[in-house]
């Protein structure tokens, strides 16, 4: 998965959607008196209302009465990873060409993204701010943006392309049986290293990111529930994504005592991780396929481990806001990223899978990579080498847990 | 009060009152939480065994100190420079050196993790030179406390000479001319009379450094290493992901840290030195 400097580069804007009380006393009286007691009042009501959390909104019916396409704003503010953004747009510098049909139609300037590190990150960002049209987010967090209101179903008449989408991925992308996610991309999560400096009998398993004789060459990613999946495969816990208050404690152990091999933890594939993998600062990285297919088309000697305990995998996909005001527009806009054209544009350039199962898979530049990545295999991220990753209860505790390993 | 300042001091206490009730369990980030008051994430900060955050509070604040003080150390000889020799050029060189403030800051650490790493200019420079093998690397350039430090060194430096050399610029000069004439040598005028004088400028240009520092989290982001990250990271994480409580208590923590060393620093922060410390001129 791409990502970006999320916190520094986000550009969405926030869209009122509805009448905005707190401007009120500024605009019907600009005297000093009425500025400063709506001021004061607006302090005031801060302070009281601090105590609590935020109400969880309800979610639209899939029935609800929307204005016309040619009625909504247009304007579409998605919360999206660097790298993903559409095809003829500024922010689009990788080449990638899915979503450029939505921009044809509607222009390019038309879009706004904020940008994502990780999707603890995400979930956070979506629920601070319920502005977003769409959301590009994995499927492990799919029901924590249920629960807090965040989303809606999508109506899958409205995307020509959904009939040929992999089944397994749509149900995982349902909540009820209502369509939440629209699944686009998938792909693994393992350790990438370099071949001339790894002994190959020490890339055998997740515990290479624990071996001393890479102390200073490896560096793991930054995402909290990630990691812990990766020390639960280690330990052999029973369920990776329910780990008990024990489990967590023994996973955070296990963390702490791979830290000092630790280069640094990265945050930002294509900031950190890949100039440091590529300038040899560092050896073994976790990372997603993209990186590896990228190395080794560069001619670098690389590998992608096949871990004993099995890679991690995941599914991402699109996501529909609940307060979104430009519902078509943002139906279109999914369309343009899963119809067969996008998708094998998504194949060739990330080498991650595509949902859509009906792209000509003998189009796919490299034929390597799909053998050895199983990228025609619809049910690839759940077979038994694999794990897919999951939603995960206790996630608040690993967050903290996960901090504490960073801290200590 | 007047009313101006009711309203900056709205703008300033609000968000403070708001953080500091999550710190105390009276808010939530996560929709459809019970919330109640609760101590228990100051207490775990505060007098926890081993808490790692302590431990990170405590070496953020040394490496604060340790950048505050080598910055302001190298800060003063540019300002003396820039006051006492460079004179009719010294806006210009001024400029100079405030230049690459005209970049990005994310840019500039960028920049300096390029040079940093172990394909970077330094090392290559060094391995030119014969000072590490051809296939050696410095292990402590990058992803370390040094690292940390010396790109914090950097962006701080032309920040600490402005008050300074701006202290520097206000002084009195006929007080220089007065010790020579009265034959103390350039030394002893330097400690016993520019130095003194100056100090309100040094101290201000410290507390403009040690402030900031001890929330940063850029720099250790890019060129701190797994070991290396500051304070200021580990609260940034907690806002990022769900547990804004703790992060919380950690941004108030160090808060109220800044908030004491304002009002230790800030009665030194006087810098027109026409005017006694009363108020009265000279």
């Amino acid at each position: 998965m791409a990502i970006d400097i999320g916190f520094l580069r986000g550009v969405g804007r926030g869209k009122s959607t509805r009448g905005d009380a707190v401007n009120g006393p500024i605009e019907n009286a600009l005297s000093r008196r009425n500025f400063l007691g709506g001021a004061v009042m607006l302090g005031g009501a801060t302070i009281l209302t601090g105590c609590g959390s935020p109400a969880v909104e309800e979610t639209p019916g899939a029935g609800a009465s929307r204005q016309p396409i040619e009625q909504e704003p247009g304007e579409l503010s998605i919360m999206e990873w660097g790298g993903y953004e559409a095809g003829g747009t500024k922010a689009q510098a990788y080449g990638l060409v899915a979503g450029t049909d939505y921009t044809d139609k509607y222009g390019g300037n038309s879009i706004s993204y904020t940008y994502i590190n990780n999707d603890d990150q995400a979930l956070q960002k979506a629920t601070a701010s319920n502005t977003f049209d769409l959301m590009h987010p994995c499927v492990e967090d799919l029901p924590d943006y249920v629960s807090r209101g965040l989303v809606q179903p999508f109506d899958p008449e409205l995307l020509a392309s959904f009939g040929e989408l992999n089944p397994f991925l749509l149900e995982a992308g349902q909540v009820d049986g209502k369509q939440y996610m629209i699944p686009w991309d998938w792909g693994y999560g393992s350790l990438l290293y370099r071949k001339d400096l790894v002994d190959e009998a020490d890339a055998t398993g997740w515990e290479l990111a624990w071996n001393e004789k890479y102390a200073d060459k490896i560096s793991l990613w930054g995402g909290a529930s990630t990691n812990f999946e990766i020390a639960g495969l280690l330990l052999g816990f029973p369920d990776i994504d329910d780990p008990s208050p024990d489990e967590i404690e023994q996973a955070k152990q296990k963390l702490i005592e791979q830290k000092p091999l630790n280069k640094f933890y990265w945050d930002n594939e294509y900031g950190q991780m890949r100039p440091a993998f590529r300038s040899g600062t560092i050896d073994i990285t976790y990372s997603w396929q993209a990186a590896y297919a990228s190395f080794a088309d560069k001619g670098m000697d690389v590998g992608y481990m096949q871990p004993s305990q099995g890679r991690l995998s995941w599914l991402c996909g699109f996501l529909l806001g609940s307060t979104t005001e430009n519902y078509y527009h943002a139906h279109d806009y999914v369309e343009s990223f899963i119809n067969r054209k996008a998708s094998e544009d998504l194949v060739n350039l990330y080498s991650y899978g595509a949902a859509n199962t009906a792209i000509d898979i003998n189009k796919i530049e490299n034929q390597a990579l799909v053998d050895s990545l199983k990228l025609d295999d619809p049910m690839a991220i759940s077979g038994d080498d694999v794990h897919l990753q999951k939603w995960m209860p206790n996630s608040a505790a690993i967050d903290t847990a996960w901090q504490e390993v960073v801290a200590s | 009060m007047l009313p101006p300042l009711l309203f900056v001091a709205l703008l300033i206490f609000a968000p403070i009152i708001y953080i500091a009730l999550f710190s105390v369990g009276l808010r939530s980030n996560i929709p459809g939480t019970e919330v109640a008051f609760s101590l228990d994430n100051w207490d775990g900060f505060l007098f926890g065994e081993n808490n790692p955050f302590r431990a990170r509070f405590f070496y953020s604040m040394r490496v604060a100190l340790l950048v505050s003080l080598v910055t302001t150390a190298a800060a003063y000889p540019l300002a003396y420079f820039l006051s006492f020799v460079a004179r009719q050029r010294r806006y210009t060189l001024l400029l100079l050196l405030l230049a690459p403030f005209f970049t990005s800051y994310l840019l500039r650490v960028l920049a300096w993790q390029i040079m940093l790493n172990d394909e970077g200019v330094v090392t290559w420079a060094a391995r030119a030179i014969g000072l590490i093998a051809d296939d050696g690397n410095i292990s402590w350039l990058i992803y370390s406390t040094f690292s940390v430090s010396l790109v914090l060194f950097y962006t701080w430096v032309p920040f600490v000479t402005l008050p300074i050399f701006a202290v520097l610029e206000n002084m009195d000069h006929r007080l220089v001319e007065a010790a020579q004439d009265l034959g103390a040598s350039r030394w002893t005028t330097f400690w016993r009379v520019t130095f003194p004088l100056s100090l309100p400028g040094v101290i201000a240009g410290f507390v403009f450094v040690m402030i900031p520092t001890t929330g940063e989290f850029i720099t250790p982001l890019f060129v701190g290493g797994a070991d290396n990250q500051l304070f200021g990271n580990s609260i940034q994480a907690f806002f990022g992901t769900t547990n804004w409580n703790l992060g919380s208590v950690l941004a108030m923590a160090l808060i109220i840290t800044v908030v004491i060393l304002m009002l230790i620093f800030g009665r030194f922060l006087n810098t027109d030195l026409r005017a006694a410390p009363g108020g009265d001129e000279k």
